[in-house]
């Protein structure tokens, strides 16, 4: 199902100006302070807008967005470093409720994420130290790490092993503070929440799917690509910060981008922006293809936008001089973003692995 | 192209896609398809043969309007034809002609020039060859000084042109000269079409390290060219160089090869043994194939939203440059590494086994065909705007510095 070209444009445009009026870098200092890590005012204010209910249908109040249209509030997230649970909750947790729960488990909660009381985080990476979470005669047992809002979350979306069912994939949801669970809040270099959660024996519903480890496949591919899209976001507003720097600084009497050595490095992070562009916009479309491909180009994109975001944001780094290392300029909190970017749901390696096998197997 | 357009182009560039796959396995000769599989050195008469052949299937100017003899090809079908026939290794489309001259004269000559050299471009009955650079005018095209001093219905040309590729083939040349000394560098160049038969001309070979010539140095000595021969206005001429490089722009080719290189080292890795496996199986070459891999998946994607931005309109203007940079460098990269992959048999080279088709070949049977594109295409990055030009014009045009 995909969304009309004028919804994407409308909800890009909408998002653009709220975020331009109300969140910039010194509005979001306060955010930043906010022992919550992000501001209340902005989370109720995207309720109002409907971008909690993106990915709900028509008749929940939503408008089913495709990935083209969260992409298009993903990049605004990039672009102006929105801090709120929109991709923990409105696009990852409310995409494994709406593909994995029953109509009974969907009811209660759909119009509680839309209107922003209800947050929703997805813990699904273990520690490598550990064997992670195991489902026992209905009780939750082992750990999670690095749940991106986890911190914040109301309930929470948990992939285990099923025990009773020969160690198969399943998803359980638990409510934040349920007996038998322990969270360890704390925040990440950009400022965010997560979360690392143990469980010993807590008691979770277990959601009505028929093949968790698809869904769970699906929600960490649709992640991978809003974060593609994230991190166009973030690339974008690193190119044109950077590049009118170089318009304005003057050092031995002219400006510093009238030297070819920095035009033509400024031209390979333009370049790499638009690298970015294409692989999100193929990424996006291959969401809704056959699997094979479909991790083929996710993986393919999330790979080579890990590389070329980071080359940006270090290159974006080192053309402000000193300023672009210190905590008062923006271009050090992209950089800081473009790290988390990286590393949430698959890292760069993980990715190029996955994209390898699929290509090589291709071949 | 509105919406409709753009589906029936998609659905017409699927169908070229499948005629070119069904020319190259079917129709080809079997003779011309061994030696464009081995990557041989064609001489003229292959050439002509194969622009022959294309013609016959109305592609050699397929992407010309239908006004002027062509199929009136989108975008996508030009980017198509260009990337098909380069991902099966076949020789290419020689451009002069067809490509270069051809659109300049349709659009730009008067009415005797295009009933006069039109059928002769598209039935390849005339060779061209293109005079842009001279040695003092590279990458700055605009300071050239070959001179044309008009002499009653005569312009005299004199000056030297370099890098002229197939001068030593062909029967006509298109030509930058200076016709105003005094007007600002572009203002002061004309278009001029020269017989090279003309008395005057030398031609002279330049050997590059492949061990061939295919480009020369051209000597004008107080050649008469008629006026007539002028295409558009005199010192119009730098307006038409654009357009002909705008036309230029269309990068298939290069996709095309980056992915038939990459499937050759996909092929040379999994055929060549390495201890007790295959060399695909080690480690470090998974690791260096899976990243070209994905630079050319990168490549790819972007080349195909290129040409689709350029069906609806929304170019940013940095495409052609962004797919020349990213797949003029890409292939170098790659034919090192595949010419790294051959080991020993990388380093040997044989040119009598490029001409002659039942010599031997050392290695495997396509080893010697490898290392001639390999040595040819470590100018892809200076030719047709070097990657520093083209840097610089992104630089300026895009990003205002």
């Amino acid at each position: 199902m995909t969304t009309d070209a004028d919804t994407i444009a409308m909800l890009r445009d909408s998002a653009t100006r709220y975020a331009a009026d109300h969140y910039s870098f010194l509005q979001r200092r306060a955010a930043l302070d906010d022992p919550h890590g992000y501001s209340e005012r902005a989370w109720r204010d995207y309720a109002q807008f409907g971008w909690l209910a993106l990915r709900l249908p028509a008749a929940d109040g939503g408008i089913a967005a495709d990935p083209a249209a969260i992409g298009a509030v993903m990049e605004v997230v990039g672009a102006r470093l929105l801090m709120e649970p929109l991709l923990a909750s409105a696009v990852v947790g409310t995409g494994i409720l709406m593909s994995a729960a029953g109509a009974a488990q969907q009811a209660s909660p759909l119009p509680s994420l839309a209107d922003g009381s209800l947050k929703l985080a997805f813990a699904c990476e273990d520690d490598p130290e550990t064997d992670g979470c195991e489902l026992r005669g209905g009780r939750l047992h082992g750990s999670k790490i690095g749940a991106l809002h986890g911190d914040v979350a109301d309930r929470l979306i948990v992939s285990a092993r099923d025990a009773d069912a020969n160690g198969a994939w399943t998803l359980c949801l638990t409510a934040a503070g349920a007996p038998g669970m322990r969270r360890k809040s704390y925040r990440m270099v950009d400022g965010r929440g997560a979360a690392t959660l143990h469980f010993e024996g807590a008691v979770v519903e277990r959601l009505a799917t028929g093949d968790a480890a698809a869904v769970i496949e699906q929600a960490r591919d649709e992640a991978a690509v809003a974060l593609c899209a994230e991190a166009l976001g973030v690339v974008r507003s690193l190119v044109s910060t950077t590049c009118e720097y170089l318009k304005v600084r003057k050092q031995f009497g002219k400006t510093i981008g009238s030297y070819q050595a920095l035009q033509h490095r400024m031209v390979d992070m333009f370049l790499l922006q638009e690298d970015i562009r294409a692989l999100t916009r193929s990424a996006q479309r291959a969401l809704g293809g056959p699997p094979s491909e479909r991790a083929r180009i996710v993986s393919g994109a999330k790979a080579y936008i890990g590389t070329a975001a980071r080359q940006v944001a270090n290159e974006a780094v080192q053309m402000h001089g000193g300023l672009g290392v210190t905590d008062e300029l923006d271009v050090s909190h992209y950089f800081r973003r473009v790290m988390v970017i990286n590393a949430l749901f698959g890292s760069r390696d993980e990715h190029f692995g996955r994209f390898v096998d699929a290509s090589l197997e291709a071949a | 192209m509105n919406e409709l357009d753009i589906e029936q182009a998609k659905a017409r560039a699927s169908k070229l896609r499948e005629d070119i796959r069904h020319f190259h396995a079917n129709v080809m000769p079997v003779d011309l398809r061994r030696k464009s599989d081995r990557h041989q050195v064609l001489d003229k008469a292959d050439y002509l043969q194969w622009m022959r052949l294309l013609q016959r299937q109305g592609w050699v100017v397929g992407h010309w309007p239908e006004a002027q003899g062509g199929a009136g090809w989108s975008a996508l079908e030009r980017f198509v034809f260009e990337d098909e026939l380069a991902r099966h290794g076949c020789p290419w489309v020689i451009p002069f002609g067809v490509k270069y001259v051809g659109p300049v004269i349709y659009t730009y000559g008067c009415e005797a020039q295009k009933q006069r050299f039109l059928p002769g471009i598209i039935s390849s009955e005339q060779f061209w060859a293109q005079g842009y650079s001279e040695p003092g005018a590279g990458s700055d095209l605009a300071a050239l000084r070959t001179e044309a001093l008009r002499d009653g219905d005569h312009y005299v040309v004199n000056g030297q042109k370099v890098w002229t590729t197939y001068a030593q083939w062909a029967d006509w040349l298109f030509c930058l000269v200076r016709t105003d000394r005094e007007a600002r560098p572009q203002n002061g160049i004309s278009f001029l079409l020269i017989d090279m038969r003309s008395p005057g001309i030398t031609v002279k070979p330049i050997r590059t390290m492949d061990g061939y010539a295919h480009v020369n140095e051209v000597w004008l000595e107080n050649v008469r060219v008629p006026v007539e021969n002028l295409v558009g206005d005199e010192g119009g001429g730098w307006t038409y160089a654009k357009f002909l490089l705008r036309n230029e722009r269309m990068a298939g080719a290069i996709v095309g090869m980056v992915h038939h290189v990459l499937h050759r080292l996909k092929r040379l890795a999994t055929q060549t043994r390495s201890g007790s496996g295959r060399l695909i199986d080690q480690p470090l070459m998974r690791q260096r194939i899976g990243e070209f891999e994905l630079r050319f998946f990168a490549l790819e994607e972007s080349a195909y939203q290129a040409v689709q931005a350029m069906m609806d309109g929304s170019e940013n203007g940095a495409e052609a440059s962004l797919i020349k940079l990213r797949g003029t460098e890409l292939y170098q990269e790659l034919a090192e590494a595949t010419v790294e992959a051959l080991g020993l048999a990388g380093v040997a080279y044989d040119t009598r086994a490029l001409h002659d088709a039942s010599l031997p070949p050392l290695g495997p049977d396509d080893a010697g065909g490898l290392l001639k594109d390999h040595f040819y295409n470590r100018a892809a990055t200076i030719f047709g705007g070097s990657s520093e030009v083209q840097r610089n014009i992104l630089a300026k045009l895009v990003l205002g510095l």
